[in-house]
């Protein structure tokens, strides 16, 4: 630890020995379901040899288990997870320092984890419907390990989560502590750019692939009532049924109240029904970004953003919703998101170079399109198929009838491979790979010319490596505190810029007999 | 057939020639177990245990097997000496393939860490494989049959130049 206690406190950040609890409900918030399984399967049981037994005349069958026994086995259920739940409690202690977040936690098999502060690629605070009843969050901090979310604490009370994400966002923006100052943390002002009202978000749901989906099932379905005559087949379709009707509420209730805010800490979004969750995103943590219109949301002009942030992974586990940071947008929101993922987007005329990429085809704004020899593979999207290398980024476009475009930073760009097979080999193309990290977004230019691929090869690695030693500190307030704007320009490459490799993630794990977390365990 | 991806006035390393006889050896046998699959109905047939079975498919079949399977067998010298890898400045350049070609880039400051294997086949044919890491899972930056003195050369190189040039994510 680098600085003592009292100078820390001022962002309140812990010394080397405070040490905190998460609240005691947790481990019940964690484990609701475990207990109310374990109730529901012997009361159940319970009452039904109870109905039976006075079925039966008043008495107990005789291979009926007594009410004692049934008794005696709930209550040392509510003992087992009573204990379980508080050593889990008991043996969960987190602590924010100026440079490491900690968090031990496990009963036998004990775990201490710690994760440089500075690394933090994105910052959750979630609640759960449980959670919310009892005012409490999870924080979950995220480094660039591929998506398996490093730090969860869960669950604080929901100002406390708010308190720790601005202390840790504040120190990962290398804001110098105030000796001065009094011990509070000043939460980084926040301003909402854009809200999804619930009409959009309906809309966005019912025009989306669910649909299509129902529609293609309810036609296979009425298909076989009319070829078979019988209207009994429909109930074998009622599991479908539901599962398009659960399908639906599971996007309505995500998107429901989505928010885009902005504070200096980096892009915030809001959203969720039930459980509802805001993402923090840093800046500079962005990789890649994705824009992307279907057939149908072109009559409405609606566009779907998502991005590649190193700490969100492939993001299956969270149903891909993590990466979403526009679930439907126009046009012109999804320039101010944009807007707000890149504030430099190294042209003059962003507008309309991003307007070319996102609806254009041929050669407007600068983009390059495939050559006509690319008709022979690619007979209708081949003008559409295209990229621009801006100052700062490069943009590919795809798809003729199902949109994208994806934008991928310079100094973001990890490697690059050019790919030909024999096909293309004969017709002169060239495929190129950028490679971000794992994410939705898979950045490539397909078929290009064999020469304009060779010279983007070279020019991309010379950019991509001038980029790179030009690249900002990951400290993003280092430099003078600078209006937002500016924040790209402004910051330069501090030594924390050389610092050590992706995920310095300390994780120590001491062998016993037991699960790694008692709590999550029941 | 000259490579159209390989770039002007970079001299590629090819790697060891001995990962020819390694990849014989691997292959073969699953060609030969591939090819013995193929004739299993052939077999069946001509004891009289399947006579149903079509003549003609039980010919074509392991005939085509092997026909592929000796075509492959006849790449390996080429596509060993299609792989070739190239140190400049900033960056490594790996190529392979003939028909199915890639050449990658990886930046030297990109690099997360650096893999070398060796399997028992390869030991006994003195070579490593090298593998690079960015922190991108799309970057697939091999190098089977790299002698063993040369990978070990090479990773050292790397990350020596990867903590020179380090950038973060």
């Amino acid at each position: 630890m680098s600085q003592p206690d009292d100078a820390a406190a001022g962002f309140g950040t812990d010394g080397p020995e405070t040490w905190h609890h998460v609240h005691p409900v947790s481990p019940f918030v964690r484990g609701w379901v475990a207990v109310l399984a374990v109730l529901f399967i012997f009361g159940r049981n319970g009452m039904e040899d109870l109905f039976r037994g006075l079925a039966n005349g008043g008495d107990y069958a005789p291979n009926t288990a007594p009410v004692w026994v049934i008794l005696s086995i709930v209550g040392a259920a509510v003992v087992v997870f009573g204990i379980s739940f508080y050593l889990s409690w008991r043996f969960t202690r987190y602590q924010v320092t100026d440079e490491y977040v900690h968090i031990n936690s496990g009963v036998v098999f004990r775990q201490q984890r710690k994760a440089r502060i500075e690394r933090v690629q994105a910052i959750d605070v979630v609640q759960p419907l449980l959670a919310r009843v009892f005012g409490l969050a999870e924080l979950k901090f995220d480094v660039a390990d591929g998506g398996k979310s490093a730090m969860k604490l869960a669950f604080l009370k929901l100002d406390e989560a708010r308190r720790l994400r601005s202390a840790i966002l504040a120190r990962a923006a290398g804001l110098p502590a105030d000796p001065q100052g009094p011990a509070v943390v000043v939460e980084a002002p926040e301003q909402v750019v854009l809200a999804l009202t619930p009409g959009r978000v309906v809309g966005s749901v019912l025009l989306s692939g669910i649909t299509v989906m129902a529609l293609v099932l309810s036609a296979g379905v009425a298909l076989l009532v009319v070829r078979t005559g019988s209207v009994a087949v429909l109930a074998a379709f009622i599991p479908m049924v539901l599962g398009v009707v659960a399908a639906y509420w599971q996007r309505f209730t995500t998107d429901f109240n989505f928010r885009v805010a902005v504070s200096p800490d980096g892009v915030r979004l809001h959203y969720g029904m039930l459980e509802t969750r805001s993402q923090t995103i840093p800046p500079g943590r962005v990789q890649a970004v994705g824009l992307s219109q279907g057939p149908v949301w072109r009559m409405l002009g609606w566009y779907k953003i998502h991005v590649n942030v190193a700490g969100y992974g492939a993001d299956a586990r969270e149903g891909g919703t993590r990466t979403v940071v526009l679930p439907v947008g126009t046009q012109a929101e999804a320039m101010v998101v944009l807007g707000l993922l890149f504030p430099d987007p190294g042209v003059d005329n962003p507008h309309e170079v991003f307007a070319a990429g996102l609806n254009g085809t041929g050669d407007a704004q600068g983009f390059i399109h495939s050559p006509p020899a690319a008709r022979w593979i690619d007979p209708l999207a081949w003008r559409r198929t295209a990229y621009r290398a801006t100052a700062t980024a490069l943009l590919c476009r795809h798809g003729i009838l199902y949109r994208r475009l994806q934008v991928v930073p310079h100094e973001r760009t990890q490697s690059l491979s050019l790919y030909q097979g024999p096909i293309m080999r004969a017709l002169g193309l060239v495929d190129f790979e950028l490679h971000s990290t794992a994410g939705p977004v898979r950045p490539v230019v397909h078929h290009m010319d064999l020469a304009a691929a060779h010279q983007l090869f070279d020019e991309q690695a010379a950019r991509a490596a001038v980029a790179r030693r030009i690249h900002r500190s990951e400290r993003w307030m280092e430099a003078a505190p600078a209006p937002l704007v500016e924040l790209v320009e402004t910051a330069s490459s501090a030594p924390a810029a050389s610092a050590a490799p992706v995920a310095e993630l300390v994780e120590t794990k001491v062998p016993g007999s037991e699960t790694k977390d008692a709590g999550s365990a029941p | 057939m000259r490579s159209q991806l390989a770039p002007q006035g970079v001299e590629f390393t090819r790697v060891s020639e001995n990962l020819i006889t390694a990849r014989r050896i691997a292959r073969g046998i699953t060609f030969v177990v591939l090819v013995a699959a193929a004739a299993m109905p052939l077999l069946l047939r001509s004891l009289g245990a399947w006579s149903g079975y079509p003549a003609w498919l039980a010919w074509l079949l392991p005939a085509a097997t092997l026909a592929a399977v000796v075509w492959a067998f006849a790449l390996i010298p080429r596509q060993v000496r299609a792989i070739g890898y190239a140190e400049r400045n900033d960056d490594l350049l790996i190529r392979q393939g003939i028909y199915f070609e890639r050449l990658m880039v990886v930046p030297y400051g990109r690099m997360q860490y650096v893999d070398v294997t060796v399997g028992p086949l390869e030991r006994a044919l003195g070579l490593s494989s090298l593998k690079l890491h960015t922190a991108s899972p799309s970057t697939n930056a091999a190098l089977p049959g790299l002698p063993a003195t040369e990978a070990a050369r090479l990773r050292e190189q790397l990350t020596a130049r990867g903590e020179a040039k380090l950038a973060g994510l």
